[in-house]
């Protein structure tokens, strides 16, 4: 084998080290990438020539521009509030009692207005509020004389899917304040989640956090 | 003859070299069209490079002006400019109403697009990101502390 050859067969064994080194990095690169999470914000409007709103913003840029906005309570991506205590719940306190207790349904409510169901499971805290509407009709009774009667009508359906270690970062920063930055932060390292589902008769409202930068 | 062709040579090539430069930043665009009788028809680009270039010769009690109206959102507009330099492709805000009613705010190739259209006004503005953000901390760089 003469030098050329040698050169030639050493070279292409540091290519191929290379490329077994680097192959890696640039997939673990691709995955960073992908790894990029959007909020959507759809809303439409089920009347005739109803509005259609989306809204389609990188987690990361709302992380590094939340600070940067000063305008009533919030300040340095931080919400205050005003009081801590609202209506005398302590909010925090149940939020660590919810935290620290196993999973399960620790509120349901059955009512003829509303149905209320507040629940953990897997790490996700879920809020689910259905406002029944009631449509009122007139009725005959038996005497001939009107009578309202209500009958369900149209109903409206709230559900909030919260991951717990986001719950955690919103009331990180102190007893009267909800870290924006810090939810944030802990929805990116989240995989794709479905947060708020509103539907009612007129309106449909979606929330939603994936990888892709435009709305289905 | 071969001195002319030389010069000629020379000025082309600073011809080039200053139209590249001037156009390095890309454009902004402005179309403004009021559909009514006596509207408005305004449509200019500008190359972005005279905006940066335009604010080191503007007279500095101008630029502090400026700087004092946009002050409080000056921080918000650099940062939200400087990422979106990161996001080259994206569809921000996308509004449909009724009557072809539409707005949208996209980012295209590292440039904005700002689009408003009603049956009564056709809008278009489109400007490099990097411009805005260039013209932002001018502004506060103008005027630092108000």
């Amino acid at each position: 084998m003469n030098e050329l050859s040698r050169g030639i067969l050493r070279l292409s064994a540091v290519l191929v080290l290379a490329a077994f080194t680097l192959l890696p990095c640039a997939s673990l690169a691709q995955n960073s990438a992908k790894s990029d999470q959007w909020i959507h914000v759809r809303v439409e409007n089920k009347d005739e020539g109803g509005e259609t709103v989306r809204v389609n913003v990188p987690i990361d840029m709302a992380v590094k521009v939340l600070p940067a906005i000063k305008h009533n309570q919030l300040h340095d991506g931080k919400v205050h509030l005003d009081c801590a205590h609202l209506d005398d719940v302590d909010l925090r306190a149940m939020l660590d009692a919810i935290r620290s207790a196993k999973d399960g349904e620790y509120v349901t409510v059955q009512s003829n207005e509303n149905d209320v169901r507040v629940a953990k499971n897997a790490g996700y805290l879920y809020i689910h509020v259905t406002e029944k509407k009631h449509v009122a009709h007139p009725k005959k009774n038996a005497e001939g004389k009107e009578a309202t009667s209500t009958n369900p009508g149209h109903e409206s359906k709230v559900e909030v899917k919260v991951p717990m270690k986001v719950v955690d970062a919103l009331f990180s920063s102190g007893t009267d304040e909800l870290d924006i930055v810090a939810a944030l932060r802990a929805l990116s390292s989240n995989g794709d989640t479905e947060l708020v589902s509103v539907k009612d008769s007129e309106n449909t409202v979606r929330v939603w956090i994936d990888s892709k930068n435009v709305t289905d | 003859m071969l001195f002319i062709a030389k010069a000629a040579l020379g000025v082309g090539a600073t011809l080039a070299l200053s139209t590249a430069y001037v156009f390095h930043e890309g454009v902004i665009r402005v179309d403004v069209d009021e559909n009514r009788d006596g509207g408005s028809h305004v449509h200019f680009w500008v190359p972005a490079t005279a905006v940066s270039g335009g604010l080191r010769v503007v007279p500095r009690h101008y630029i502090q002006h400026a700087a004092e109206q946009s002050r409080p959102y000056l921080p918000v507009i650099r940062e939200v400019a400087k990422e979106l330099e990161k996001y080259p492709d994206a569809e921000l805000v996308d509004v449909r109403g009724p009557e072809h009613h539409k707005v949208r705010i996209a980012i295209h190739g590292g440039r904005i697009y700002i689009d408003a259209v009603d049956k009564e006004n056709n809008i278009h503005v489109s400007v490099p990101a990097e411009t805005i953000a260039d013209v932002a901390n001018r502004l506060e760089d103008a005027a630092p502390g108000i």
